[in-house]
C-alpha cells in the first residue's frame, strides 16, 4: 500500500492503461477532494459537485488513453470536471443551496454572536446566488481567483487564455455582481 | 453607477490597496472589498463512498449509472434500518449485502450486560453493479473460492446482479468474479490485501458471545 | 521422548491427511507438496494450518502463478507467527487456533504486533481476544488508524456494554463514513461519545498490567 501511495500520477496512469484497473482507485482517492470546492461553487451545491466529480472520474477513465501527459493527470482531470460543470449549468439546473444553509446553521449554533453570523450567512448566500447569474466563464474566473486563491497567471495555465482576456472577463463579472448585490452587501 | 471604477477593479484584483485609492473612490472601494470578504471559501470534502461508486462503474466499463440506482444500492440508511445488532458486518452497513436473520438461539439469555441473541446463520444478500457483464459469481472463504458455486442473477435491466447465501456466523473474505475472469472486490465493503496484488472484501456474520 | 513422538504422530498424520484432502484437485500437485511442507512447519510450531491451505486454494482459484501462490502462503505463515507471539505477549500462554487466526487477520489488515498485544490485554470478559482482534482488523481494513482503533476499542470495553457493542463498531464507523467523515474522524467521534457515556459501576475494567483472565 505504502509504495502504491507514493507512485506518481504518471506511473499509476500507465499501470491502469496496462490493465491494472484497480490502481485507478488511487487517482480517485488522491483527487476526490482537490477540485470539490471549485465544483461546488460552480454548481451551487455540494450534492451537484459530488455528481460532477463522480462523472468526471468515470469520463476520465474512459478517455485515459488520450491523457497525453500522464504526470499531469490532475490538470487533465480538472479540464474534464470543468467541462462537466459547464455542461451542467448550460442545461439550466437550478441552484440548490440547502447544504450551504446546513453548514451555516451549525456555525450559528456554536457562535457567541449569532446576529453577526446570520448576516454573514445571508451575504454569503446572496453572493453565491449572484455568482450563478454569471456566465460559467465569468463565474469560473471569480471562483478560481477569489475562492481558490489563484493568480491570473495560474488561472491562465490551468484553463488556457491570456491574462488580459481573463482580466476582462473578471471585470465584467465584478460589474454584474455589483448590480445583483446592490444594497445587500 | 452600475460599474466599478477601473481603479476599484484593480483593487479587487489585488493590484492596489484601498489606501491608494483617491478619496472619492474610498467608499466604492470599501463596498467592493466586502464582496470578496463574503466569498465562501469553506473547504468541501466529498464522501469516501464516491470512490467505490466510481470504481464499480469503471470496472463495469465506465458507464455512468443513474443517481437513483446508486442511491438504491448505496444508501446506507436503508440498511441501517434493516440490519440489526444480531448481525453486524461492515459490508452490510455499506449496503452491498443485506442480511436477514435465519435462526436464533431459542431465547435471548438475560444476564445484565452480557445478554445476547446468537444466530447460528444468516441469509446474506449480495448486490453488485455490472451492466456490461454477461455473468457474475461470488467466491470466497465460505465456498472454497469456487466461482461455480454461487452465481449471481440479474435483477431487472439496470445492470444489478444479486444472490442470497446462507452463511454460518463467522468472518469471511470474498470477491465477485465477472465473466469468469476478473476478480473484483465489493466496492461497498472494507477490504484487505489478498497477497496476490488484489483485494478481498470482508463480511462478518456475527452474534453475541464469541463471534463477530 | 520417543514415546511423546509416537503419541504425537497419529495427530500429525491426521492433520496432514486433512490438508492433502483439501488441496487435492484444487491446487497443482507441485504447489500442494510445497504447501504441505509449510503446514507441517506451522503445526510443529503450534500454529493452525487452515489459513495456509485456504490461501493456496484461493490463489489457485484466482489463476495465480504457482510461485506467487507460495509467496502468499509464506506471508500468511509469517502473519500467524507474528500474531502468535503478540498474543502470548498479551498474556495468553497457549492461544487457540481461533485467536491466532484472528490475530493474523489483524496483522494482514495493518496492525502491528505491539498493537495486537495491547488489544489482547484490553480484552477482558465478556470480550474475547479473538472477537476484539477481528473487530480491530476490520476497523483497520476500513482505514481507521491503529491508534484510533485501539482508543475506540478501549473506550468500548471500559464502558462495560454487551459484546454486541464491540461488534457494532465497524457498522457504526461505516455509517459515519457514509456521512462524509474520514475513518479517523468517525472512530474518534465514536470513542468520544462512548467515553462521555462513562463506565457503569462494577463494569469491566481494562485490566492494565494485571495479566490476562483468558490465560488458560
Amino acid at each position: 500500500m505504502g509504495l502504491q501511495d507514493e507512485a506518481t500520477d504518471g506511473a499509476v496512469v500507465r499501470a491502469v492503461l496496462a490493465g491494472d484497473v484497480e490502481r485507478y482507485a488511487e487517482l480517485v482517492r488522491r483527487y476526490r477532494d482537490r477540485y470539490a470546492r471549485y465544483a461546488a461553487r460552480m454548481l451551487g451545491s455540494v450534492d451537484a459537485a459530488e455528481d460532477a466529480v463522480q462523472d468526471a472520474f468515470i469520463r476520465a477513465y474512459d478517455e485515459l488513453a488520450r491523457c497525453r501527459e500522464p504526470d499531469n493527470f490532475a490538470g487533465w482531470f480538472f479540464l474534464i470536471l470543468r467541462n462537466r460543470c459547464f455542461a451542467e449549468r448550460r442545461r439550466g439546473k437550478r441552484f440548490a443551496g440547502n447544504d450551504l444553509v446546513d453548514v451555516e446553521a451549525r456555525a450559528i449554533a456554536t457562535s457567541d454572536r449569532p446576529d453577526v453570523l446570520v448576516e454573514a450567512k445571508e451575504q454569503r448566500q446572496a453572493l453565491q446566488r449572484a455568482l450563478l447569474t454569471l456566465t460559467p466563464e465569468q463565474r469560473e474566473v471569480f471562483v478560481l481567483k477569489h475562492v481558490e486563491g489563484l493568480s491570473y497567471e495560474e488561472i491562465a495555465c490551468r484553463i488556457g487564455g491570456s491574462v488580459p482576456s481573463l482580466k476582462m472577463r473578471m471585470h465584467r463579472a465584478y460589474d454584474r455582481l455589483r448590480v445583483h448585490l446592490r444594497d445587500r452587501i | 453607477m452600475t460599474r466599478y471604477h477601473p481603479l476599484v477593479k484593480r483593487l479587487l484584483d489585488g493590484e492596489s490597496r484601498l489606501a491608494e485609492l483617491p478619496p472619492e473612490l474610498q467608499a466604492e472601494g470599501a463596498e467592493a472589498l466586502r464582496l470578496l470578504a463574503v466569498a465562501d471559501r469553506t473547504p468541501v470534502s466529498l464522501p469516501a463512498a464516491l470512490d467505490a461508486r466510481v470504481m464499480t462503474a469503471v470496472r463495469a466499463g465506465g458507464r455512468s449509472p443513474s443517481a437513483r440506482l446508486w442511491r438504491w444500492i448505496f444508501e446506507p440508511r436503508e440498511l441501517r434500518f434493516r440490519v440489526r445488532p444480531w448481525v453486524v458486518g461492515p459490508a452490510l452497513a455499506a449496503a452491498a449485502a443485506l442480511v436477514v436473520l435465519l435462526n436464533r438461539s431459542p431465547a435471548p439469555r438475560r444476564g445484565g450486560s452480557t445478554a445476547v441473541v446468537a444466530p447460528e446463520s444468516a441469509l446474506v444478500r449480495f448486490v453488485f453493479y455490472a451492466p456490461a457483464a454477461t455473468r457474475v459469481a461470488i467466491a470466497g472463504t465460505f465456498n472454497q473460492w469456487d466461482q461455480s458455486a454461487a452465481p449471481l442473477v440479474r435483477a431487472g435491466k439496470e445492470g444489478v446482479w444479486t444472490v442470497t447465501l446462507v452463511l454460518p456466523r463467522g468472518q469471511y473474505q470474498y470477491a465477485f468474479v465477472v465473466d469468469g475472469r476478473r476478480w473484483v472486490p465489493d466496492p461497498a465493503a472494507p477490504a484487505v490485501d489478498d497477497g496476490f496484488g488484489r483485494r478481498n472484501s470482508l463480511i462478518a456474520v456475527g452474534g453475541g458471545g464469541r463471534a463477530l | 521422548m520417543p514415546l511423546v513422538l509416537l503419541a504425537a504422530l497419529p495427530v500429525r498424520l491426521t492433520a496432514q491427511q486433512a490438508v492433502t484432502a483439501r488441496l487435492d484437485g484444487r491446487v497443482p500437485p507441485a504447489v500442494a507438496a510445497a504447501v504441505r511442507g509449510l503446514t507441517d512447519s506451522a503445526v510443529a510450531r503450534g500454529l493452525p494450518a487452515g489459513p495456509l491451505v485456504d490461501k493456496a486454494i484461493e490463489g489457485a482459484a484466482k489463476g495465480v502463478a504457482p510461485e506467487r501462490v507460495l509467496v502468499a502462503v509464506r506471508l500468511v505463515l509469517t502473519q500467524l507467527d507474528v500474531a502468535d507471539g503478540a498474543i502470548r505477549g498479551g498474556g495468553i500462554g497457549a492461544p487457540d487456533a481461533e485467536t491466532i487466526e484472528a490475530g493474523a487477520f489483524a496483522v494482514a489488515a495493518g496492525l502491528s504486533g505491539s498493537e495486537i498485544r495491547d488489544l489482547v490485554k484490553v480484552s477482558v470478559p465478556p470480550y474475547t481476544p479473538a472477537a476484539t482482534l477481528r473487530v480491530a482488523g476490520t476497523l483497520a481494513a476500513m482505514g481507521v488508524p491503529p491508534s484510533a482503533t485501539l482508543k475506540l476499542i478501549r473506550e468500548t470495553v471500559r464502558s462495560g456494554g454487551a459484546t454486541a457493542d464491540l461488534q457494532r463498531l465497524p457498522g457504526s464507523v461505516q455509517a459515519q463514513m457514509a456521512r462524509g467523515q474520514t475513518p479517523a474522524q468517525a472512530a474518534a467521534g465514536l470513542a468520544r461519545a462512548t467515553a462521555a457515556r462513562g463506565s457503569p459501576p462494577g463494569g469491566p475494567k481494562t485490566g492494565k498490567g494485571s495479566g490476562n483472565p483468558h490465560r488458560p
